[in-house]
């Protein structure tokens, strides 16, 4: 239950740091800081992929509607949910994964999560821009914005992880 | 009967992402299509009101650009205001002389939600059906062009702005110079591009660019920016115009919506162009 009021507030936090700070942030060459992948990343282990990806939708659908993007967002964390469980069972550790843990880089360790959640976060990143262009014409463009955007986010997400989920294991 | 269960169970993941992705492309597409609905996007009254709370903690940011903006406008304004003239020719002073038909109108607003990240970046503005705004309604700041009315709420609209994939405005390289189309290829904020401009005509840089006023949206002469370089485009006799809008996007938080009285005028007879038979 207080797992449930914790994972609840993450996505109203969530919700309003992507739609009112990270939106609104313009670091130019089409540069974007899209943090809701991780979100869906740091959900327990257990979580149905079903209801990861009804979240997804939720959550995407909701930041749609206030930036714009009519379903975009929501597209691409679909997708990211639709991924997890497979790139999860990809990078299983031998002895499998232990559920009193999370899926963040203070519980699985810095390289698990970079790799995993590198994985995910660029499929989901490309998709976004492939479906937003949409035009042959213009790859150069989706490549840009998406290697820009990469490293933004990444660094923005990698502080994160620093600053937000190392108080748990102290405890 | 038995295999098709077994069929289902074994791709049901597959299968409900798939039709979750289907209905956001759903969504997308009524979205882009269908002008009508404003539901999930930000002219719909509830979206609209969020945005206009966040606009009114977040406006203060840019307060001293836009104050110089709108004085530097009232400074130029004020120079066209008639009592300031000391002698001018009468005819053209009269607003009721029947030889000068008033063609567009005004009405100011405000851009409520603005982001210039996306490839196709819509504005918000805080008037709608209420205060009569329709669909293709041009918009334009103190500085330039800021797009078309693109879908209208009840106290809010959408505005689709140049920095969009297919804008495609009309537009003249000089006064009454050349016409060119505008577009934007989504690299900068700042920058378009005019195409369509036949290479052999000779281009200077630092032109400027004007609204050709063709389909009626927007008065003749608005001036959208200046030419900062050109080059040719493969395999055509054309230029490919690298243009610097005269407004900056991204400060921008007051405009006006250009009510044109000809338009619909405008429009019957260009109806009445014959197509070419092919």
């Amino acid at each position: 239950m207080k797992n449930i009021i914790r994972y609840a507030l993450l996505f109203g936090l969530f919700f309003v740091l992507q739609v009112f700070v990270f939106n609104r942030l313009e670091l130019g060459y089409g540069a974007q800081v899209f943090i809701l992948p991780l979100y869906l990343m740091i959900l327990p282990f257990e979580t149905n992929v079903f209801v990861l990806m009804i979240i997804g939708f939720v959550l995407g659908i909701s930041v749609d509607a206030l930036s714009n993007t009519f379903g975009l967002t929501a597209s691409s964390l679909v997708l990211f949910a639709f991924l997890r469980p497979i790139v999860f069972e990809t990078f299983r550790p031998r002895d499998g994964y232990d559920p009193l843990k999370d899926p963040t880089a203070s519980d699985m360790g810095l390289v698990w999560f970079l790799v995993v959640f590198g994985v995910l976060f660029s499929s989901t990143l490309l998709w976004f821009f492939i479906l937003e262009v949409f035009r042959w014409g213009e790859t150069l463009l989706v490549l840009r914005n998406f290697f820009l955007s990469l490293i933004a986010s990444g660094l923005v997400i990698s502080v994160s992880q620093f600053f937000f989920f190392n108080q748990r294991r102290k405890k | 009967m038995q295999n098709l269960f077994a069929f289902l169970r074994r791709f049901r993941v597959f299968i409900f992402f798939s039709a979750l992705q289907f209905l956001c492309l759903v969504l997308y597409v009524q979205f882009v299509s269908f002008p009508k609905s404003v539901y999930l996007s930000t002219a719909s009254t509830f979206n609209g009101k969020i945005q206009s709370v966040e606009g009114k903690l977040t406006n203060h940011f840019d307060l001293e650009e836009n104050n110089t903006a709108l004085r530097l406008e009232n400074a130029q304004l004020r120079k066209r205001v008639f009592t300031n003239f000391y002698r001018v020719d009468r005819a053209k002073i009269q607003v009721n002389d029947t030889a000068y038909e008033q063609s567009f109108s005004y009405i100011p607003t405000k851009i409520i939600n603005g982001a210039v990240i996306r490839r196709n970046n819509y504005f918000t503005i805080d008037i709608g059906k209420r205060q009569g705004i329709k669909k293709n309604m041009g918009v334009i700041s103190p500085n330039g062009v800021v797009g078309i009315v693109f879908k209208v709420g009840e106290h809010f609209s959408l505005v689709k702005s140049v920095l969009t994939q297919d804008i495609n405005l009309d537009v003249m390289i000089g006064v009454d110079g050349p016409r060119g189309i505008l577009k934007w290829d989504g690299f900068h904020p700042k920058t378009g591009i005019v195409t369509g401009v036949s290479s052999d005509l000779n281009i200077k840089k630092n032109t400027r660019i004007y609204t050709l006023g063709a389909s009626g949206i927007f008065p003749k002469g608005i001036k959208l920016g200046t030419v900062i370089s050109k080059s040719r485009v493969e395999d055509q006799a054309l230029w490919n115009l690298e243009v610097r809008f005269s407004e900056d996007y991204r400060t921008l938080h007051s405009a006006y919506v250009v009510h044109s009285l000809i338009r619909k005028e405008l429009q019957t007879l260009q109806l009445e162009i014959p197509e070419d038979p092919e």
